[in-house]
């Protein structure tokens, strides 16, 4: 069971890398910004699976972190911004 | 465990994996901002989804399976809301998000 | 949601997230409490949502959300992506904020629409594919919503 977890966490790796490929090349600040969420959801999933595969509970406090962290970085981005909206 | 269990695991957590994939490439083929965020934002929740659902049978105690249960609900939130701000942000910004 | 209510939630959600250790209380309890009262300001006017209602919601949600996910799938797999995106705009009926906060993140889910931006009561909805008319499915969506949190709409849904 574990080599598959482990498998499929190099290629979720394999995919964080490929999605590197929108936040360097942009073109837009947003792109960026999703290029990274996209980063942290799937970093989410790999440390998931390698806490399974290495026995190492603890793993999901991390994955927890990621979760928090890429929530507050979203509206925080789209703050620096949008604050003069009177609206919202 | 039993086999059966294990398979659909197995299976579960490969077609997050896919999803995933299919994000990541949407994230790079689709032509514009707010199309790349469907993407993002939809098959990322279902990978992540479908990846903890096939962990589930695995988890040590019962207090493990919620929190990742309780993982993947933060995630979805953040995802939908922040896929909707960053969608605001580029319709209401001075045009940063849509001239490249 | 009453005091006592989000109390007991956020004490298990910290159960959840600490385990029964008794020594994570210091850092437990005044965060449990601040989130009680952060939560009832936030969200002092909407109405405390119904268990049942929630549970019905929950397979209707799980059902979209792969939908929505194997949608945009097919969609990007294609040799020649179908997509002709564009914008919807749909006229909420709900009026407690909590309950716009769902109705607003579900419709990022449903298959092939995102909640783009709102003003007021209309919100834009960025569609995959604009040639299709999506207002029965949010109206359908903003009726489950209602449900939850035990809200009375007007019959009619407007473009």
């Amino acid at each position: 069971m574990s080599d598959v977890l482990i498998a499929t966490a190099l290629v979720l790796l394999l995919s964080m890398t490929a999605g590197l490929a929108r936040v360097v090349v942009g073109p837009t600040p947003a792109d960026r910004m999703m290029g990274a969420q996209l980063l942290g959801t799937t970093g989410i999933a790999v440390l998931l699976l390698m806490g399974r595969a290495f026995e190492m509970p603890a793993l999901a406090d991390v994955a927890l972190i990621f979760a928090l962290l890429a929530a507050v970085a979203v509206s925080a981005f789209t703050r620096r911004r949008l604050d003069r909206e009177p609206d919202e | 465990m039993s086999l059966v269990l294990t398979l659909l695991s197995v299976v579960s957590i490969l077609l997050g994996a896919f999803f995933f994939l299919v994000g990541t490439l949407g994230l790079i083929r689709l032509p514009d901002l707010f199309s790349r965020l469907h993407a993002l934002t939809k098959t990322d929740n279902l990978g992540l989804g479908l990846v903890i659902l096939g962990l589930l049978p695995w988890v040590p105690d019962l207090f493990h399976a919620l929190k990742l249960v309780l993982i993947w609900l933060l995630v979805l939130l953040a995802g939908a809301t922040g896929s909707h701000l960053i969608a605001k942000r580029a319709l209401r910004g001075d045009g940063e998000d849509l001239t490249p | 949601m009453d005091f006592a209510t989000r109390l007991l939630v956020f004490f298990g959600c910290w159960t959840i997230l600490a385990g029964w250790d008794p020594s994570s209380w210091v850092i437990g309890l005044p965060a449990v409490l601040f989130a009680s009262w952060v939560y009832g300001r936030l969200a002092q006017d909407s109405a405390r949502p119904g268990i049942r209602p929630m549970l019905a919601f929950l397979p209707f949600f799980l059902r979209e959300s792969f939908r929505g996910g194997a949608d945009v799938a097919r969609r990007i797999l294609r040799p020649r992506m179908r997509i002709a995106p564009g914008f919807q705009t749909y006229r909420m009926r709900l009026s407690q904020p909590a309950a716009r906060v769902l109705f607003l993140d579900c419709v990022s889910l449903l298959p092939g629409s995102l909640s783009a931006d709102r003003h007021q009561d209309v919100i834009q909805v960025h569609l995959l594919d604009a040639s299709l008319d999506v207002t029965p499915e949010l109206a359908d969506l903003e009726r489950r919503v209602a449900a939850i949190f035990d809200e009375r709409l007007e019959p009619d849904a407007h473009v």
